[in-house]
Formats: structure tokens, C-alpha cells, sequence
């Protein structure tokens, strides 16, 4: 037998012998880069920035500020519970041990497996906008780029999306983490080209250049930039200006890029303490900050080179549909306009739909382990977590696989059924708020776990942190709630769709009410699966 | 068959739980856990022993100090230090009281940690038997222990000296109609554990043992601690030549065995039984045999387990993995 002493166990003052399992710590870089993947900034973050015109006096680089710095709750509230719980499972396991089986079950199926099928058709407009449509530009292909403008491109994009996430799940973790990080370094490559060439041109040089690829690729005449302008034009665009009112109201809309820096909670090894909980807040926290960072800087290179009006312009006149371009104003596209080259703007535009391929998986990455949790549980049959002898989860896949087909298909060619799926982010930020009241009352639910932990000695104001960082997060989430159930701007608050998510909420229930039953029947009260045993 | 699905009544009733590394919450738990799951079988798979010490120094008289999950802590009375080593303990470390000169031994010479560290490793399964003896007397509740790989060969003989604890590694034991097959040998680890070996070794090994089972395999179950290769239940984060996890420990890659995967698939025993790798918690099918690795949350003070309804059919069916 061989022991450490303290030195490198990252543990404090203790010894360590060499028994299995004993790692030293994570690269907290590594947890940096998958974080930042899921606040993608070129997916997520460019997408959602070009709804802004339609609260126009908010300013979208202090919403981003603002809602960054505050969404470090988030990041304290996941690090903890991670802390508390490791190797947890996630949101399921965390609701479901400290709130209870049931509300753990509907929420997290809800939230992490039915409507992540809904989610499929959104990657895939994303993969239109801004790879199909503007590499297929570029290259000349114009026939190719309309028909993923239109219904049939959306419903192939979305096969294609569903049938990447399945196959970069099916090469398993270890390829599919090596693929993002590959993914991730040429994004960065990308997204640095771009900022330099926004950083080296100014905004004579883009209108030129604009006006010039307008005529050549999209034979829009004349002078394009001042025609988008016209047609776009939006009143009280405030790029610096703190109107505090309109700012906050623009926060509930770009959650859709920023509400992730926890998806997925990393394993580790034992006999760790505080630093992998500060490990965990760096990668997270530190993804969402350098994030936000990132795009306010782009948001201002925007501004210098493209001309902020220019850049609200072109994004209002595209959701009112009355542009000179009749595509979506992908700012990548726009810098690649820069160059003069087809070769260097397809490049660019492809280092950057890296963003693109190495998020993809995530569509039914945590799905598939939710499956499995709640199948370890007994409460979806034992067939949902069969896995093939490589180690490819094909039923967890096809449960995510399958019922993503028929709607993508309602999604493209449905004449309303877009309309439905307006609540998929509300339906996350519901289980991540149950996940949020789970961690502000664990220290008194599970008192016994908490003050195991290596967090229990953080107190603010003599209360848990967790339970403080929980309940600011839970007070973000409810607010976001709130304007998104209530106000016309965010497209949300429609009936149809607020009935079919509860449809949704409906169909879980059912699930673990009849499989609570049928294993009460045949004897295993699910209630094993959450019971203490006593220790006296 | 509907009536078999839906009978209430289980032949025998098995609590499986593994690797739970010197925690005495644990322990306690499990010592608990039959009368908890009314299950006649207790089942604890291999690893028992700590895998840290935890020193706690006297500065000056009736001045202590030590530091646990980095939190340095402070003891001026003799209750604050229990209470310290009673949290401590829970964890499943192994707290041991010192001075300053001691601990500077400590630190420069391996040896003497190591001895400590037999010392308290020891000493803890023997009082842990002890607590099983007094607990267990007069129920009828069997309790079949198996060291892991990680235990070292002296706590068989320590098990094997217990009145209500059965030591099950490398023998074929019996109750009811059923026999059960244990060993805690796993595959060779990057940590060169006590009982580890080549595959070909454990492939030998496993193939006596199994050799000497009677039962048919609907009535026999493998309790080897390590899973089998490529099965889910063997899923662990890869690691780099310094033993830190790569890609944020997101890169995950099978390391069970080849063998016990063999081994099950020529015997297809009614139940096989794993732990080993701690994150792995959830069970597969290999052929007809339902395999169960629980996983562990020894530091958490969680009794991961498995009880599981033995009716002697062709194929396990009614089990619940539990987080006690």
C-alpha cells in the first residue's frame, strides 16, 4: 500500500492512501469550454439578440450585463447542489431526493425529455440561418439556400439535427467530448477573425462592402444598407443608454442564451472538498461571464462597424419581413462580407458553425440521462435504459428520436403548431426553478447530507448560501415567469401553447401515477427509492 | 405469468450495497437496512475500508486543531473534538488524534502512514463486526460480506472471526435454494490495489469459482465486485498519466472486466452484483442475467442499494435501486 500526504490530494490537510477512485482535480479550463458551448453565444446569443428591436428602448448590452452578472446565482445554486450531491443525476435526482419523487419526475421529463423533442425544430432553424442558408449562398448554391428556407429545408434541417445529436451520442462520451473540444477551438479561431475584422474596418468599409455582396449574392440593387435602414428602422434603438425600465424587460428574452451554464454537471473523484465546489462556480460562472463579456464586446463592434441602427434596422426588418435581404441578418455573414474572397467568407462562416456541431448533442444529451435516471428509479420500465453492447442507449435515443420526427414535421408544415412549441424555454426555467427551491430548502430537508458537505460552512447574513444564491435564482426565474405568462412582447403568453405544455405536464403525471401503481402491484413501493434508512 | 408478475410475496428478498469506504453512517445504515426493506438477505459487496486519515493536532494541551473539506477547524474541549471525529467517521475517514512532531513523521515517511493506516482501518471492521454481532442477534436476517478490491487480506480474517456476518469472498454460500458466488479481484486499476490481477488471472479465478455452483442459474447469483466490461454499470471518467480527469470529466470510458463479463455471459446467473465504480449507479441485462451496480455516496452519509425480489423464474424482475 502506498499513501499521500496532503500535498496534492487537493483535499486539505489529510492523508491519502491509493485505493481506486482517488483523482487529483479537473481542469477547471475543461469545464470552462463545455460551459461556454451551452451559453452559445453564436447559436443562442446572436439569435436571441435579434428579437431586441422589439423592446427597442431597452439596452441590450446592460440587459446582457446585468442578467450575466445576476445569473452567477445560477451558477452558485448548480455548484452547490453538485457539491451536496455529486453524481447526482441532475435536476431529477436533486428534486426528486429533497422535494419528493413525483414532483422531481413531472418536472424533470417535462422539462429535460419532452420538451427537448420541441427544441429539435429551434436548433434547426438555427443550422438554416446560419450554416445551410449562408455557406449554400456563398458557394453559389441559391437553389439550396431557398429550399432550407422553406418548409421541406426546416423539416430536413430538423432530421439532421436530430439524427447528428443521435449519432454524436451513439460515438459515446469520450469522442463526443474530444469532437467539442475541437469544435470549440475552431469556434474560438472563428469567432476571433470575426471580431478583428469588425475591429479593423470601419463602417464605410461594411457599407461598401454590404452594398456590394447585397447586389452580388443577393442581387439586391441599389444601395442595400440604406434600404434596410428604411425598411427597419427602429425608434429609440439605445445602445448605451441605461432606460433601467425597457433594459429589465429585455431580460426575460435573452435567457434564451444565457439560462445554461449549467447544463451538465461534470463527475469527479473523492475525497474532494471546497475547491471542486469553487471549481465548479469558476467553470460556470466564469463561462457566463466571459461570455457576456464576449458579446458585449461584439455587440459594440456591431455598433462601430455595422452602425447600431444598421444592425436593429436589418433585424426589425426581417421579423416584419419587408428587408432588401430576404434572410436572416447572420452578423457572421454580414463580417465575412468583409472579405472579398467567397473562399475566406466561407471559411468564416464555417470556422464559426462550429458554435453549431459542437452544441448540437446537447438536444438529447441530458434527455437520454434523465431517461436513465428515472428508469434506475423504476419509474420508466426497465427497457428505457438498455443500452447496446457499445455502450449506445438506442431505446433513451429513440424516445428522444422518434417523437422529434412527427413534430418537426407539424413544425415546418403545421400552420399553428409553431405557435405551440412558443414555451419551450418556459418549461426549463419551470424545472430549473424547481431544481432552485430544492436547493434552498435542502439544508433543512436533508440536513444530514447538507452538513456533510463541503459547503455547509458558507453563510451569508446567517443563512446557507446555498439557500440565499437559490432564492435570488428562484426570484430571477419567477420574474422571467412572470413577463413571459403576461406580456405580449416575449410571443409567449398564448393559450394554445400554454394548453399544450400542460398537456405535457398532464402526460408525465400519468406516467408516474400508473408505474408508481404497477410497481406498488407487484410489489416495490417506489417509496424505497427515496426512503432513509435510519442509522440508529 | 400475470399472477407471478403481480404477486406481493417474494421468495427471498435480497439488500444489496457495496463500497462504502469506512463510512460509519453507512455501516450503520446497512446494518439497519433488512429490517428497513424487510429483507431476510443483506448483501455488502467489497471496499469497506477508508481511503483517507484524517490527523487531528494537539497545538498545545486541550488545543486542537484540524482541517476537514478544507474547512480548518479549531477544539478547545474534549466534546468539540468527538463531535469533529464522529463527523469525520461519517465520511468514511479515519480520524486519529496527534502533535505536531508526530505529524512531521507523519509527513516524511510512508511507512509509518501506512502503518496508521492498517491500524485504523483494522481496528474500525473489527468494532463494525462487533456492532453487526449485537445488532443482528436474534433476527433472522443473513449478512454476507465481501472485501473489495481495495480492502486488504487481513479484513477477511477479521469478517470470518464475526458471529452474524457470513465472509463470502471466494466460496460458494447458500440460503434457501439459492447459492451466491463472491469475489471483491477485480482488473487491474491505475491505482495497484490489494486484490487486482490480469485478466487471464481473474478469468481463472472466476471460472474455479463458478465451477463449484450446483444451482441452476435461476437460482444463482454472482456477486463479483467488479462489473462487467462494457456494460453501463462500468462507465468511469477518464483519466491522463497524472490521474486528473480529461475533459472535465466528461470523457467517460468502460473499465469493468472482460472476464466478469464472460463469466456471466457462459453461467447467466439470475442476478449479478457489482459496485466497484462509484458513478456507474443502474442496471443492465447481459443475456438473462439482471446485473445491478448501485454505485456509491459513501461521503454523503447515502446508503446506495439494491433490494431485489428472488421468485426463482428465468429472469429477475422486480427490484428497486435505493438511496437510503
Amino acid at each position: 500500500m502506498a499513501s499521500n500526504s496532503t500535498a496534492d490530494s487537493g483535499a486539505g490537510d489529510l492523508f491519502q492512501r491509493k485505493a481506486t477512485g482517488l483523482l487529483r482535480g479537473w481542469s477547471v479550463l475543461d469545464g470552462f469550454i463545455y460551459a461556454s458551448f451551452a451559453i452559445n453565444l453564436i447559436t443562442l446569443g446572436l439569435y436571441i439578440f435579434s428579437f431586441a428591436p422589439f423592446i427597442p428602448d431597452g439596452s441590450l448590452v446592460y440587459a446582457i450585463i446585468l442578467s450575466g452578472l445576476y445569473l452567477v446565482f445560477q451558477a452558485v445554486t448548480y455548484a452547490s447542489l453538485i457539491a451536496v450531491m455529486p453524481r447526482a443525476g441532475g435536476d431529477y435526482v436533486w428534486m426528486s431526493r429533497v422535494l419528493g419523487g413525483g414532483i422531481g419526475f413531472v418536472l424533470a421529463v417535462t422539462g429535460w425529455w419532452f420538451i427537448l423533442w420541441h427544441w429539435v425544430p429551434i436548433y434547426a432553424n438555427i443550422l438554416n440561418i446560419e450554416v445551410f442558408v449562408p455557406l449554400a449562398t456563398i458557394a453559389g448554391f441559391d437553389g439550396v439556400a431557398n429550399f432550407f428556407g422553406a418548409p421541406g429545408g426546416m423539416f430536413t434541417a430538423s432530421m439532421v439535427v436530430a439524427i447528428l445529436a443521435s449519432i454524436l451520442i451513439s460515438l459515446g462520451m469520450r469522442t463526443y467530448a474530444r469532437i467539442q473540444k475541437f469544435c470549440f477551438y475552431g469556434g474560438v479561431i472563428g469567432l476571433v477573425i470575426m471580431l478583428a475584422l469588425l475591429l479593423f474596418n470601419s463602417n464605410a468599409d461594411f457599407v461598401g462592402a454590404f452594398n456590394s455582396q447585397a447586389q452580388d449574392v443577393y442581387g439586391a440593387g441599389g444601395d442595400a444598407y440604406q434600404r434596410t435602414l428604411d425598411a427597419g428602422s427602429v425608434k429609440g434603438t439605445n445602445l448605451g443608454a441605461l432606460a433601467f425600465g425597457p433594459t429589465l424587460l429585455l431580460i426575460p428574452m435573452i435567457v434564451f442564451f444565457n439560462l445554461w451554464s449549467n447544463w451538465g454537471a461534470t463527475l469527479y473523484g473523492e475525497v474532494r472538498g471546497a475547491s471542486d465546489f469553487r471549481k465548479n462556480i469558476y467553470a460556470m460562472g466564469g463561462a457566463l461571464i466571459v461570455t457576456s463579456a464576449v458579446a458585449v464586446i461584439m455587440l459594440l463592434l456591431f455598433a462601430k462597424t455595422f452602425g447600431w441602427d444598421f444592425y436593429y434596422a436589418a433585424n426589425n426588418a426581417y421579423w416584419g419581413g419587408n428587408g432588401p435581404l430576404s434572410v436572416w441578418p447572420y452578423p457572421g455573414l454580414f463580417a465575412a462580407f468583409l472579405f472579398d474572397s467567397p473562399i475566406l467568407q466561407f471559411i468564416l462562416v464555417a470556422l464559426l458553425a462550429l458554435w453549431f456541431f459542437g452544441w448540437v448533442g446537447s438536444v438529447f444529451l441530458s434527455s437520454t440521462r434523465v431517461v436513465f435516471a428515472t428508469a434506475f428509479d423504476r419509474v420508466l420500465p426497465e427497457w428505457v435504459a438498455k443500452t447496446s453492447r457499445n455502450g449506445v442507449p438506442y431505446y433513451a435515443l429513440m424516445l428522444m428520436l422518434l417523437p422529434s420526427i412527427p413534430i418537426s414535421y407539424l413544425y415546418a408544415y403545421g400552420e399553428n403548431f409553431a405557435t405551440y412549441t412558443l414555451d419551450a424555454t418556459l418549461v426549463i426555467a419551470t424545472t430549473f426553478l424547481g431544481s432552485a427551491i430544492a436547493a434552498a430548502v435542502l439544508p433543512w430537508r436533508k440536513p444530514e447530507i447538507y452538513n456533510a458537505s463541503p459547503i455547509a460552512r458558507y453563510n451569508v447574513l446567517g443563512l446557507p448560501l446555498i439557500t440565499v444564491a437559490a432564492s435570488m435564482f428562484s426570484i430571477f426565474l419567477v420574474f422571467c415567469l412572470y413577463k413571459w405568462l403576461t406580456d405580449d412582447t416575449y410571443g409567449i403568453n398564448n393559450g394554445q401553447s400554454l394548453i399544450y405544455m400542460m398537456i405535457l405536464y398532464v402526460v408525465a403525471l400519468v406516467l408516474y401515477v400508473g408505474f408508481r401503481l404497477l410497481r406498488r402491484a407487484q410489489g416495490m413501493d417506489l417509496n424505497m427509492v427515496y426512503d432513509e434508512i435510519p442509522e440508529d | 405469468m400475470i399472477s407471478k408478475l403481480f404477486s406481493q410475496e417474494p421468495e427471498t428478498r435480497v439488500f444489496f450495497a457495496t463500497d462504502i469506504h469506512g463510512s460509519e453512517t453507512c455501516w450503520r445504515k446497512f446494518l439497519n437496512s433488512g429490517k428497513h426493506y424487510e429483507a431476510k438477505i443483506m448483501i455488502l459487496g467489497g471496499d469497506m475500508t477508508g481511503k483517507a486519515l484524517v490527523p487531528i493536532v494537539e497545538e498545545a494541551p486541550g488545543r486542537w486543531h484540524a482541517t476537514l473539506l478544507e474547512n480548518r477547524r479549531e477544539f478547545e474541549s474534549e466534546d468539540e473534538v468527538k463531535e469533529f471525529e464522529d463527523s469525520v467517521k461519517r465520511r468514511g475517514y479515519y480520524p486519529f488524534r496527534t502533535d505536531p512532531d508526530e505529524m512531521s513523521e507523519l509527513e516524511s515517511d510512508e511507512d509509518l502512514r501506512n502503518e496508521l493506516f492498517y491500524k485504523e482501518m483494522l481496528g474500525t471492521i473489527e468494532r463494525w463486526m462487533q456492532m453487526a454481532d449485537e445488532k443482528l442477534d436474534g433476527t433472522e436476517i443473513e449478512c454476507f460480506v465481501s472485501p473489495g478490491n481495495d480492502d486488504q487480506f487481513e479484513v477477511d480474517e477479521i469478517i470470518s472471526s464475526a458471529k452474524r456476518v457470513r465472509l463470502a469472498e471466494g466460496k460458494v454460500v447458500e440460503f434457501g435454494d439459492y447459492q451466491m458466488v463472491s469475489t471483491g479481484w477485480s482488473n487491474r486499476t491505475p491505482w495497484d490495489t490489494y486484490r487486482e490481477e490480469d485478466e487471464e488471472d481473474l478469468a481463472a479465478r472466476l471460472k474455479k469459482m463458478t465451477g463449484q455452483v450446483t444451482a441452476p442459474p435461476e437460482k444463482t447469483i454472482y456477486n463479483f465486485h467488479c462489473p462487467p466490461y462494457k456494460s453501463g454499470l462500468d462507465d468511469a471518467p477518464e483519466i491522463d498519466e497524472n490521474m486528473r480527469p480529461k475533459h472535465g470529466g466528461r470523457s467517460i470510458v468502460p473499465v469493468g472486466s472482460k472476464a466478469v463479463r464472460e463469466a456471466i455471459e457462459e453461467g447467466q446467473p439470475a442476478l449479478a452484483l457489482h459496485g466497484h465504480i462509484h458513478e456507474a449507479k443502474g442496471n443492465t441485462r447481459i443475456g438473462r442475467t439482471l446485473c445491478i451496480n448501485p454505485g456509491s455516496s459513501y461521503e454523503q452519509g447515502q446508503l446506495l442499494g439494491a433490494v431485489v425480489n428472488l421468485d426463482g423464474g428465468k429472469k429477475v424482475k422486480r427490484f428497486v435501486l435505493t438511496s437510503g
